[in-house]
Formats: structure tokens, C-alpha cells, sequence
């Protein structure tokens, strides 16, 4: 991180990430009630991996000067969520939706920042895959 | 002579760009061309290992992996006509066991996943980009391989 005066971008591409990891902790909520056993428990280690994720990011955020943006009170699932299969789905929907968010911190023009976005996609990328059931050629690009 | 008049005319430092040499290639151009011969020699490495210990299954990844040179060399815009390399670069004798194998892979993957990142500074922001997803890509490979080698 440099000592300038961080560019508008650099702040906004950090506010998408921590609104996306906001959105993960609440969706996991969801997740890990219609999960039994190991994917009950994994599903918890996610959702544990989200706030230690968020709590970095609005920490990064303080640090720049800016205030993180809040959790929203409730969100909109993009579907309904009844039973295991479904939940399966949302916990990638979410995970795909981090690593996007964390794709867009690659495209500052801060060189250390660029290495934390891109690093910090590979877990997200990761548990994604793990829901899925399968690997993607290009995580956080659009499909 | 009216034309050597005019081709010495051409001399010195106004001389037209379509008179003087290729341009040089661009630090991020030289980047991407390794980046393009990194990927081929992965897929070289996957083609071999998929021959030889076929129960592995890695059609998926090695499906990928063409994915990611296909738009890797699809970036290669500068200079104009030059031909991306076609050489695979390395050629290692792939592991006698599918546990060996899985190994060389892992490592082979994760290599690249260090290299990709290494190049993030360099590039422009959408290969940056493309740098990092084919490097998140390429650690979910490492997570899959790692599966490939637990015993079942």
C-alpha cells in the first residue's frame, strides 16, 4: 500500500469487495440452516472465512480514510432456498460473486493492491468450485 | 534520379514509419508471449500425463487450460503479424506413477500460479485481469489434483 492519497477507484473497488463479503456473511446464514453434517460444517468454515475477509477489508478501508460501507439489514436471495441442493447453489452463487468483486480490485493502478485482489480471489475461487462440483476456465469473469 | 532524390530524401531522423524497422516489443507484449508459451508448455505436460495414467481423468483441466492460451494469444495484438510461439519449451518425462504425476502437475500449476501473479504489475488493467482469473483457475487445479492424490 502506498502513502498517496489512494485513488477514488482503489476505494470504490474495495467497497465492492467488502459489500460482496457482506453479502456472503448473510448468505451463509441461509446456507448452513439447510445443511446437515460435513456440508453443514463446511458451510460454517465459510462463512467464518467471510467475516475474517470482511473484517481485513474494512480495516484496509480505515486505513485509506474511508468509511466501509455498511451490511444491508436483509438481502435478496436470487432464488428460493428449500433444501440442501438449493443451498448448495447459493453458497456458489455467492463465492462467484466475491471472486468477481475481488477481480475488479485487480484492475487499480496500485501494484500492492492489484497482488491482494488477485490473491484474495483464489480462496473464493476455490470454495466455488467445492460447491459446484466442478471447475470454471476463467473464475470471476463474466459467464 | 528524380527517385534517388527521393529515397535519399527518406534519410535521417524524419524518416516514415513504414520505411524504418519493426517496432520494438512492449515489456507487457514480451510478458504475455512467456505467458502464452507457459500455458502451452502446462497443456504439453497435461496431454502427456492424461496418456499415460488415463485413469485420472483430466480432461477437464486440460480442456481449461486450452481455454486459457485460446485467450491468452487471442491478447498478443502488438506488433502486427507476429506469429505467436508454438513451441512447447519444456518437455519433462512425466511421472512413472499417477501419484508422481499428480505431483509434477501440482507443482507445474502452482509454478504458474506464482508466475501470473508475479506479472500483475506490468500488465494493463484487463489483463491484469486475465492474469489473475487464470491464476485463480489455475489454484482451483492445484485443489483438484490434491484431491486426485488423497487415497480413496
Amino acid at each position: 500500500m502506498t502513502s498517496t492519497t489512494p485513488a477514488e477507484s482503489d476505494i470504490t473497488a474495495l467497497q465492492g469487495a467488502l459489500a460482496a463479503e457482506h453479502a456472503a456473511v448473510y448468505g451463509y446464514g441461509v446456507v448452513g440452516a439447510m445443511l446437515s453434517g460435513a456440508d453443514q460444517a463446511a458451510a460454517h468454515t465459510d462463512w467464518i472465512a467471510h467475516q475474517e475477509a470482511r473484517d481485513t477489508l474494512e480495516a484496509m478501508l480505515g486505513k485509506l480514510g474511508a468509511t466501509p460501507v455498511a451490511a444491508s439489514p436483509a438481502y435478496r436471495l436470487p432464488f428460493t432456498v428449500t433444501d440442501a441442493a438449493e443451498a448448495k447453489a447459493l453458497a456458489a452463487l455467492l463465492e462467484e460473486g466475491v471472486t468477481q468483486a475481488y477481480l475488479a480490485v485487480v484492475a487499480v493502478r496500485d501494484a500492492a493492491l492489484r497482488s491482494f485482489g488477485a490473491l484474495a480471489m483464489q480462496p473464493p475461487a476455490n470454495r466455488a468450485a467445492a460447491w459446484r462440483g466442478s471447475t470454471v476456465a476463467f473464475p470471476g469473469m463474466p459467464g | 534520379m528524380p527517385a534517388l532524390l527521393s529515397l535519399n530524401a527518406c534519410k535521417g531522423p524524419g524518416v516514415p514509419a513504414v520505411l524504418s524497422g519493426p517496432p520494438p516489443v512492449s515489456d507487457q507484449t514480451t510478458m504475455l508471449l512467456h505467458a502464452v508459451t507457459e500455458e502451452q508448455n502446462l497443456i504439453w505436460l497435461y496431454a502427456k500425463a492424461s496418456a499415460a495414467h488415463p485413469e485420472l481423468a483430466l480432461s477437464p483441466l486440460l480442456a481449461e487450460h486450452r481455454q486459457h492460451l485460446a485467450q491468452l494469444s487471442a491478447r498478443v495484438v502488438e506488433p502486427p503479424g507476429k506469429k505467436i510461439p508454438g513451441t512447447v519449451t519444456s518437455k519433462p518425462a512425466i511421472g512413472a506413477t499417477s501419484a508422481a504425476a499428480v505431483a509434477q502437475l501440482r507443482a507445474a500449476e502452482q509454478r504458474a500460479v506464482k508466475v501470473l501473479l508475479s506479472r500483475l504489475g506490468g500488465a494493463s488493467p484487463s489483463l491484469a485481469q486475465l492474469y489473475a482469473s487464470v491464476a485463480a483457475s489455475e489454484a482451483t487445479h492445484v485443489a483438484v489434483l490434491d484431491s486426485l492424490g488423497r487415497p480413496q
